[in-house]
């Protein structure tokens, strides 16, 4: 069972940064919200709430494998200035694909249940990146 | 000095109970991550077959298809790029499955939908026995073909 330690840090690992993910999202939503308004702004609420959940699920799961969850930044620093509603939506898009990328780096772990856990979690983050984007990508997640 | 002569190899492998390489026997058996991904890149080519089938039957379906089949022949160039041919073993190149193209537009963007559903599903089963590397492969082209599956609903 040499390998049972090294294994569960990994998954913890993967974990974690997903959390920090949707750590930024809940934090990124925030501030796309605030620039949109009407149907796009009903939807970034939706996803805002969708983010919350997720985040809520993965500080269970790094609890239950005895691990503390990486807790919230008091802020972030946007990959661009948000000032409008165009780059609200790209920064929707940018947030769903970094959250998209830490759930493929689950999907490489050891236990199974986790991998397909990372799996299921990527398709509507990458559904909603194609929504905010306009367009589908042939390999979400992916660098 | 270690020293090894022409006939006493055979004494050493007889003593230590291994048997000698068999040299002249056939190619190992195909890996199970390579015949997974021999079956994946033939569920590849069968989709890129719906959508040019579909192309071909509905033109003004192209300006929207055309994107999707481009993430597909992505999909299929990385399968394959995955494969090192096995000696005896071609990497699977035809088309085993050719269901008739519907005969209304929206029959056949909703066939294209269940396609993509049924393949998305099915990479996602191939992840949990693969090695880590492919099955964030599989896991990407699931994604991908989940987002397929929502823009299709606006075809």
């Amino acid at each position: 069972m040499s390998g049972t330690r090294p294994q569960a840090q990994q998954a913890v690992q993967a974990l974690q940064a997903a959390l920090a993910a949707e750590h930024a999202a809940v934090y990124g939503y925030g501030v796309a919200g605030a620039m949109l308004s009407g149907a796009d702004r009903a939807t970034a609420l939706t996803d805002w709430k969708l983010h919350q959940e997720a985040r809520d699920t993965l500080q269970e799961m790094i609890s239950m494998l005895g691990a503390t969850p990486v807790a919230a930044s008091a802020a972030y620093q946007l990959p661009f200035t948000v000032n409008n509603g165009r780059t609200a939506r790209r920064l929707a898009a940018a947030l769903e694909d970094g959250v998209t990328q830490a759930y493929l780096a689950v999907v490489a772990v050891t236990d199974q249940k986790l991998r397909t856990f990372g799996a299921l979690s990527m398709l509507p983050a990458a559904n909603r990146a194609a929504g905010w984007r306009g367009s589908t990508i042939a390999f979400p997640g992916m660098p | 000095m270690l020293a090894a002569s022409a006939t006493s190899l055979p004494l050493f492998l007889a003593l230590s109970g291994c048997r000698e390489p068999a040299v002249l026997a056939g190619p190992p058996p195909l890996s199970a991550d390579v015949r997974v991904l021999f079956t994946a890149v033939t569920d590849e080519q069968n989709l890129i077959s719906l959508y040019k089938r579909t192309m071909a039957s509905y033109s003004a379906l192209a300006p929207a298809l055309a994107p999707l089949l481009a993430e597909h022949d992505a999909h299929l160039a990385q399968l394959r790029a995955r494969i090192i041919e096995p000696p005896g073993k071609t990497v699977p190149d035809r088309v085993t499955s050719k269901p008739p193209i519907p005969g209304t537009r929206a029959a056949a963007a909703a066939l294209l939908r269940s396609a993509e559903q049924a393949a998305s599903t099915t990479q996602l089963r191939r992840i949990a026995a693969a090695a880590p590397s492919l099955a964030q492969l599989y896991a990407s082209i699931a994604a991908s073909e989940a987002t397929h599956v929502t823009a299709l609903d606006r075809v």
